[in-house]
């Protein structure tokens, strides 16, 4: 038995106090850089949804973590957000939300307005769509069909006028999977978004 | 005094070899992975390129200063092991203080710890040779791995974009230039073109060399 363990201290002595060591300096080094990286995420989040609710001064959390149903039976855990101008009064909403897009999962930035009726835009956290296709989701044309849109049930079509805005949002030319991911996306959200306000009586004065 | 000059040269040699004789990508084919995925424009090429610098320099530090020590069954555990340190310090560092080009580089950094590069100096050069050689084959071979990068990014960024590090050198019709972007210069299948030109000039160069 002495012998077992003399011989496993002898073979792996060095394996473990690496593992020990190279361990200590990832805590020290995560230790040392996560406020940062989670100040960035903060920063990048008021950035693109200040961008669209420009009277917003700050954006504070409206309630506890939501839950939120995803496809294929999954649930995510939200944040909502609210946009207050300089006397504190709402000016409207934000939340992340998230969903499958063509290569990978798109992550959105998505505000509306005070009262959760009109659609203020979407900004792209975080996406990798195809180059030249998927990725003009980031594009002011495509973003812009959003901007002042009824935040109710939104569909795609292949051909019509970006400059339209009504509920019919018209997907990108080569990145239909794109366009497509984003309006489920923001279907998803926005009707469990205002479900939930609904709930603990944030908008509509509870009724 | 004569040993002191064929150390320089073997040191200059070593050095040297990591851009042209021994290049990973060129002459290896290591490092395929971030070679085509990050490589549509010179930004993310160069980012990735210094990052893998970092690591191959810190693990060969780590693997010439622990070498007399592994034993051959595990040596691969431990390179690997201080592979995945170093990444993640790497990813760490990006997400701090380059935040929005470590999303554009998305998984890839963390991917460097299977990038057989590393590995590959961590077993050839670091496991059998002294501090100074291991760290002077990990600059020749990072730049080296960087340099082509970038250049195989560059061509791929001026098709697409008629841009290179994001400057307009190729005026577009939207700007009343002549130039139309090729889309597909920043999808994979630019990637695997250009790719593929660069590996047969090679051939072609080294040939008749």
């Amino acid at each position: 038995m002495v012998k077992s363990i003399k011989l496993f201290f002898e073979q792996s002595w060095l394996l473990i106090t690496s593992a020990f060591v190279f361990g200590l300096l990832l805590s020290v080094t995560n230790a040392a850089w996560q406020p940062r990286i989670i100040q960035n995420e903060i920063d990048k989040f008021n950035r693109l949804a200040g961008a669209m609710l420009s009277e917003a001064k700050t954006f504070e959390l409206a309630a506890e973590k939501v839950e939120i149903d995803m496809p294929k039976g999954k649930t995510t855990l939200l944040e909502i957000k609210k946009g207050l101008d300089a006397d504190g009064n709402c000016v409207g909403w934000a939340f992340v939300c998230h969903g499958s897009g063509f290569a990978d999962k798109i992550r959105l930035v998505l505000t509306l307005d005070a009262g959760f009726e009109t659609i203020k835009g979407f900004g792209v956290l975080s996406s990798n769509e195809t180059p030249g296709f998927g990725d003009k989701i980031k594009k002011d044309y495509f973003r812009s069909q959003f901007m002042g849109m009824p935040a109710a049930e939104i569909t795609l079509s292949k051909t019509g006028d970006y400059k339209e805005i009504d509920s019919e949002i018209v997907a990108i030319t080569g990145a239909t999977v794109s366009s497509e991911a984003v309006v489920a996306i923001v279907n998803n959200f926005v009707g469990q978004v205002r479900g939930k306000l609904k709930e603990k009586g944030l908008i509509d004065n509870g009724k | 005094m004569a040993n002191d000059k064929s150390n320089d040269v073997s040191l200059s040699r070593t050095f040297i070899s990591g851009f042209w004789n021994e290049n990973p990508v060129l002459r290896l084919l290591l490092g395929m992975c971030p070679t085509l995925a990050v490589t549509a424009a010179v930004k993310p090429a160069l980012t990735m390129g210094l990052s893998v610098i970092f690591v191959l320099i810190c693990s060969n530090i780590v693997v010439s200063l622990m070498r007399n020590l592994l034993k051959p069954h595990l040596r691969i555990l431990m390179f690997t092991l201080a592979i995945a340190t170093f990444v993640t310090i790497a990813d760490l560092f990006l997400k701090a203080f380059l935040p929005e080009m470590s999303s554009t580089l998305g998984p890839y950094i963390p991917l460097i710890i299977v990038n057989c590069i590393i590995i590959c100096r961590a077993e050839a050069c670091a496991s059998k040779n002294p501090i100074v050689v291991s760290i002077i084959d990990a600059v020749g071979m990072g730049g080296g791995f960087t340099i082509t990068l970038c250049f195989l990014a560059g061509i791929r960024e001026l098709f697409a974009t008629g841009a290179v590090f994001e400057i307009q050198v190729l005026a577009t019709p939207e700007t009343g230039g002549w130039f139309v972007p090729w889309a597909a210069m920043g999808m994979p299948v630019g990637a695997f073109i250009t790719l593929g030109l660069m590996l047969g000039l090679t051939n072609i160069i080294s040939k008749k060399a």
